[in-house]
């Protein structure tokens, strides 16, 4: 399966609740799929520059344990790019299960 | 520590300096945190560094992607290049009147050869004339935005290879080796101005990428 296509994705998912730093990002994606999405982390900030140029997500420079970090939010076109996401996934993976349920 | 060095000049190659301490801050910051995650679970000072180098992939990988959506050191240097052959030509007034002057002077010749009977000549003056009119448009069209931008490229590299076709008429095809050879150094910088639109918010483009 393709991972790297859905990664912004799921940025901008984990990043729907609250703003959050790169690390966290990548720690929020890998507990809430129990360890099955296992991606490399090297590649997250790509991503995250991809889509703050598109303007999904924005940066800012946040304070945490008196340490200055990075933290990323969305954007209400971030917004309304994940839900049309979560559609086009739904639909996939209807279609998908449909297939292989028949099999 | 010497094996995340050596990852992150591998993930920072052909990166343009401000993009590559970008890259550095994020990477180490992510870094630290990771191997504070490793050895709160109980991890030794080693593993911790292993464990959180490990979690970061490949650093080719990295800069494969790195490149493809910050400035590299060759796109940063043709935004330098244009940056100041623009300086150059609008803090210099009598530069600006000379470039505004070349399409109506070129006019004038085309007339006169036209009249002495030199037609061809008078025509080929004439097409070179339409094919660098749109540098002097670009110094009066308020071209502000990207979707102006845009037309202003297609109407630019219109009339330079449509001029070129009607100078060299049925021969273009013949000379096309002379053309590709001259037009691939544009056609390069032009592909380089095409990738900075593409990663710089339009917010911060100079004048001249819309160009």
């Amino acid at each position: 399966m393709n991972f790297k296509g859905t990664l912004p994705t799921l940025i901008l998912e984990a990043l729907n609740h609250e703003p959050s730093h790169g690390y966290r990002i990548a720690q929020s994606i890998k507990e809430r799929s129990h360890g099955v999405l296992d991606f490399k982390e090297g590649t997250l900030y790509p991503a995250l520059h991809k889509l703050e140029n598109e303007g999904m997500v924005e940066s800012y420079d946040g304070d945490e344990k008196s340490r200055t970090r990075r933290y990323y939010r969305i954007t209400k076109s971030g917004r309304r790019m994940l839900a049309r996401d979560r559609a086009e996934w739904r639909a996939h993976s209807q279609a998908v299960t449909a297939i292989l349920g028949e099999a | 520590m010497i094996e995340l060095d050596r990852w992150l000049t591998q993930a920072t190659r052909h990166l343009a300096r401000d993009s590559a301490a970008q890259v550095r801050g994020e990477i180490q910051e992510h870094f630290e945190l990771s191997r504070e995650a490793a050895m709160a679970g109980g991890a030794t000072s080693d593993e911790a560094d292993r464990s959180a180098l490990h979690a970061l992939g490949d650093a080719k990988t990295a800069n494969r992607q790195y490149r493809q959506v910050l400035l590299t050191a060759a796109e940063a240097r043709t935004l330098r290049d244009g940056n100041r052959e623009a300086q150059a030509v609008c803090s210099r007034a009598w530069l600006k009147w000379v470039i505004f002057a070349v399409f109506p002077a070129a006019l004038v010749v085309a007339a006169g050869l036209f009249f002495s009977g030199r037609g061809s000549a008078g025509r080929d003056v004439l097409t070179a004339a339409i094919g660098i009119c749109p540098l002097a448009a670009a110094l009066l069209l308020p071209i502000r935005t990207p979707a102006w931008g845009r037309v202003f490229r297609v109407v630019k590299w219109v009339a330079l290879v449509g001029a070129l076709t009607l100078i060299y008429g049925p021969e273009t095809i013949k000379w096309s080796w002379l053309l590709i050879s001259c037009l691939w150094p544009l056609a390069l910088s032009e592909w380089r101005r095409a990738s900075i639109r593409r990663k710089l918010p339009v917010t911060s483009w100079p004048r001249h990428l819309y160009l």
